[in-house]
C-alpha cells in the first residue's frame, strides 16, 4: 500500500478489454512432444483415429503384438517396453521416451496393466507427465481404471472418444 | 488451447447466442431473496445474460422479473412506484404487473382497452432458499424447479452471499472446477480462515502438493476427484461437483459447512458469484455466520451499500505486500474469494484461450468446456435437453474422504455424493 499505482496500466485497471489489446502477441506454444500410447486393441482403433488428425509433435503407438508385458531390464534400471506406431515400425519405450514431453495412455479394458505400470514407472523416473483415458463406461472400464490409476497422475473417465482429441489439443500436442 | 471461435460461442451468453441459449433452458440464480426484502419494496435492476431487466416484488408478495425500460418512451422502471398490484413509470404513470402485463395508461381515455395490448419481456421469478430464481427461456420448455441442497434445507443451516465479478462467467466457473490452485493461492487461508482451518484434511492438501487427478463424467456434469497421499496404503480424496452449466460445490473440510457457488453471466464481461454455506444436518452456528457475515471462508467484504467487493481491481484489491512476504496471503491479497476473482480478473474481461497453455491437470477444464460445447451444439441442432435441467442432477454433494488406493473413488463415495437428506456432508 505504500506505493500506489498512478498509470492504469501499472495497476490491476489494467484488466480491461482495452487494455488486452496491449497484451504482447507472442505466438503462445512451442510444440509439447507428445507419445499418445494404445494400451490395449479397443483403445489402438481410437489411436489410430486420432493419427489421422493434424498434430504439432504427437507420436502415437501401441503396445507391440507378442509383446504383452514388460521384457525385462533395458537401457536403464526399469523395464523396456516394445510398442509400435500406427505405421507398423517398432520402438522401444526408451527411446520414444527420450524426447517425450507428455504421455497419454489409453485403455478400454484392463489387460493393459502390466503395460501400464512399465510406462509409467519409465515416465516418473525420467519426470514425464503422465496421463490416462479410459474410454468407455462399460464393465471392462472399472478393470482399465485399476490399472491406471497408480500410473497416470491425471485420469479421464469417458464415453467420449473426442475427449482424447480435447485433451490433447489443449495441451498443444 | 482454445480456438478462438470455440471460445466465443462459450462465453458469449447474450441473446441469440449459443450459450445464451443454452443458459436459456436452466433456471438460474437472479438476485438473492435479501434484495426484494418485503411486499411492495423497491424495485431491484438486475441484468442477467445480457438482458437489463427490474426485478419487483407486488404489493401481494408476487415477484417478477420484467424488461427494465418502459414499453411507451424507454424510460427506466426502476425510477418507478411500486404501488398496489404493479409498479409504475415514474415518467407519464405507465404501470406493469410481474409478468409485465401493462394495467394502466393514464394518458389514454378512461374506459380505452388500449393497456391490454401492452405487455413487457417478464421472466418468472422464485423464491427457493436464500435466493429468487429466474427462467430466461421459452416458457413452453421451462424446467421443474431446481433442487440444489444448499436452497432445500432449513433456513438456519444456510447462509448466501453474492459478488460482482468483472470478468466473463467461464473463467470464473473455471476456477471452480480446477482444485488444483488450493495449495498454493489460497495455502494460508486453510491455516487461518476460520472457515477452513483445523481439518486433517488440510494437512494432507498441504502435505502432498502434487496431486492426481480424476475426472468422471456424471449425468448432470463431472465429478472431479483430486487424490493426495494419506497415511500408508491410503488416499484423501476430494470429490468437486459440477453440475451444468454452472453450480460448483468445493469439497467439505472437517465440521465446517459445506461451501459452494453458481456462476451467473450478467454479460460477457461481467458475472455474479452466488457464494453459498450449508449443513445438510446441523444449523450453523453463531460464530459461522457471523464469519461469512463478516467475509471470511468464500464470501468478502463488500464496497458498502453494493454487492461490489471492497477489495477490488480500482484499488489493486488492496494488495498488501508485507503480508504476501511474511506468507499469510500467497498472493498478497486477503480473503480465498477475492484472491480467486483478482486472478480471474488479471486474465482479462474475456481471457484469450487460444494463448493459453494447459496441462494435463487442466483436464476437468478441458472436458468441462467439451460438455458445454457439445450440449450447446446439441441444443441448436436438435433441441436436445442438455445435461443439468433435470433437478435430479442437482441432487449431490461434494464429499472429502480417506479411501483405500485401491478403491474407486465414485464407487467408494457414491452415497457420500449423493444428496441424503438429513445425513451429514462426509468430510475429512
Amino acid at each position: 500500500m505504500d506505493h500506489r499505482p498512478i498509470l492504469a496500466s501499472s495497476c490491476a485497471m489494467a484488466a480491461t478489454a482495452v487494455e488486452a489489446r496491449f497484451r504482447i502477441d507472442a505466438k503462445p506454444q512451442t510444440p509439447r512432444n507428445t507419445s499418445v500410447v494404445a494400451l490395449d486393441e479397443g483403445a489402438m482403433a481410437v489411436v489410430r483415429e486420432l493419427a489421422g488428425q493434424k498434430w504439432n509433435a504427437a507420436r502415437f503407438l501401441g503396445c507391440a503384438a507378442g509383446a504383452d508385458g514388460p521384457d525385462g531390464a533395458g537401457a536403464g534400471d526399469y523395464a523396456d517396453l516394445q510398442l509400435c506406431t500406427v505405421d507398423g515400425e517398432r520402438v522401444r519405450l526408451s527411446e520414444e521416451l527420450a524426447e517425450a514431453d507428455f504421455v497419454m495412455m489409453i485403455a478400454t479394458e484392463g489387460r493393459g496393466a502390466a503395460a501400464a505400470a512399465t510406462i509409467g514407472d519409465a515416465c516418473t523416473l525420467r519426470g514425464i507427465m503422465t496421463a490416462g483415458l479410459i474410454v468407455g463406461t462399460n464393465g471392462e472400464s472399472g478393470a482399465a481404471l485399476t490399472a491406471l490409476r497408480p500410473n497416470a497422475r491425471v485420469l479421464l473417465v469417458t464415453d467420449d472418444e473426442q475427449d482424447a482429441t480435447e485433451l490433447l489439443a489443449a495441451v498443444g500436442a | 488451447m482454445l480456438k478462438q471461435d470455440v471460445n466465443e460461442l462459450l462465453t458469449r451468453t447474450g441473446p441469440g447466442t449459443d450459450m445464451g441459449d443454452l443458459f436459456r433452458r436452466y433456471w438460474i440464480p437472479a438476485l438473492l431473496a435479501e434484495e426484494l426484502p418485503e411486499d411492495g419494496c423497491p424495485p431491484v435492476r438486475v441484468k442477467l445474460l445480457a438482458e437489463r431487466m427490474v426485478a419487483i416484488r407486488d404489493s401481494e408478495g408476487r415477484y417478477g422479473l420484467i424488461d427494465e425500460f418502459c414499453a411507451h418512451r424507454g424510460a427506466s422502471l426502476w425510477f418507478g412506484n411500486n404501488e398496489v398490484g404493479g409498479l409504475r413509470c415514474a415518467y407519464h404513470g405507465w404501470k406493469y404487473d410481474v409478468t409485465g402485463a401493462c394495467l394502466d395508461v393514464p394518458s389514454e381515455p378512461e374506459n380505452s382497452n388500449f393497456f391490454r395490448k401492452v405487455k413487457l419481456t417478464a421472466y418468472p421469478l422464485v423464491k427457493i432458499g436464500d435466493v429468487l430464481w429466474t427462467y430466461m427461456g421459452d416458457p413452453a420448455d421451462k424446467p421443474p424447479l431446481p433442487e440444489f441442497e444448499w436452497c432445500l434445507v432449513p433456513p438456519d443451516q444456510t447462509y448466501t452471499s453474492k459478488r460482482w465479478q468483472e470478468s466473463n462467467w467461464l473463467q470464473a466457473l473455471e476456477g471452480g472446477i480446477d482444485s488444483s490452485h488450493v495449495s498454493w493461492l489460497h495455502s494460508a487461508g486453510l491455516k487461518n480462515d476460520p472457515l477452513f482451518k483445523g481439518s486433517k484434511g488440510n494437512d494432507y492438501n498441504l502435505n502432498d502438493m502434487r496431486p492426481f487427478f480424476e475426472v468422471v463424467d456424471a449425468d448432470g456434469g463431472l465429478f472431479v476427484g483430486v487424490r493426495r497421499n494419506a497415511e500408508e496404503g491410503r488416499y484423501y480424496w476430494r470429490i468437486t461437483p459440477w453440475v451444468m452449466p454452472a453450480f460448483t460445490l468445493v469439497p467439505p473440510r472437517g465440521d465446517h459447512p459445506v461451501h459452494g457457488h453458481f456462476w451467473v453471466p450478467i454479460d460477457d464481461e461481467n458475472c455474479w458469484v452466488f457464494t453459498f454455506d450449508y449443513l445438510p444436518a446441523r444449523a450453523l452456528t453463531g460464530a459461522e455466520l457471523q464469519a461469512m457475515k463478516d467475509g471470511h471462508g468464500v464470501h468478502n467484504e463488500y464496497v458498502p451499500g453494493t454487492y461490489r467487493p471492497l477489495a477490488n481491481k480500482d484499488n489493486d484489491y488492496l494488495m498488501d505486500r508485507s503480508a504476501q512476504k511474511r506468507g499469510e496471503t500467497f498472493s498478497g491479497v486477503k480473503g480465498i474469494a477475492i484472491q480467486d476473482a483478482s486472478l480471474q480478473e488479471s486474465m482479462g474481461p474475456i481471457v484469450d484461450r487460444s494463448k493459453e497453455r494447459l496441462v494435463s491437470a487442466d483436464s476437468g477444464i478441458i472436458k468441462a468446456r467439451r460438455k458445454l460445447l457439445t450440449a450447446a451444439v446439441a441444443l441448436r441442432e436438435n433441441g436436445t435437453v442438455p445435461p443439468g435441467v433435470d433437478p435430479a442432477h442437482h441432487r449431490v454433494r461434494s464429499a472429502s474422504i480417506v479411501l483405500p488406493k485401491e478403491r474407486s473413488f465414485l464407487e467408494a463415495a457414491r452415497d457420500a455424493v449423493s444428496v441424503i437428506p438429513g445425513v451429514p456432508q462426509t468430510s475429512v
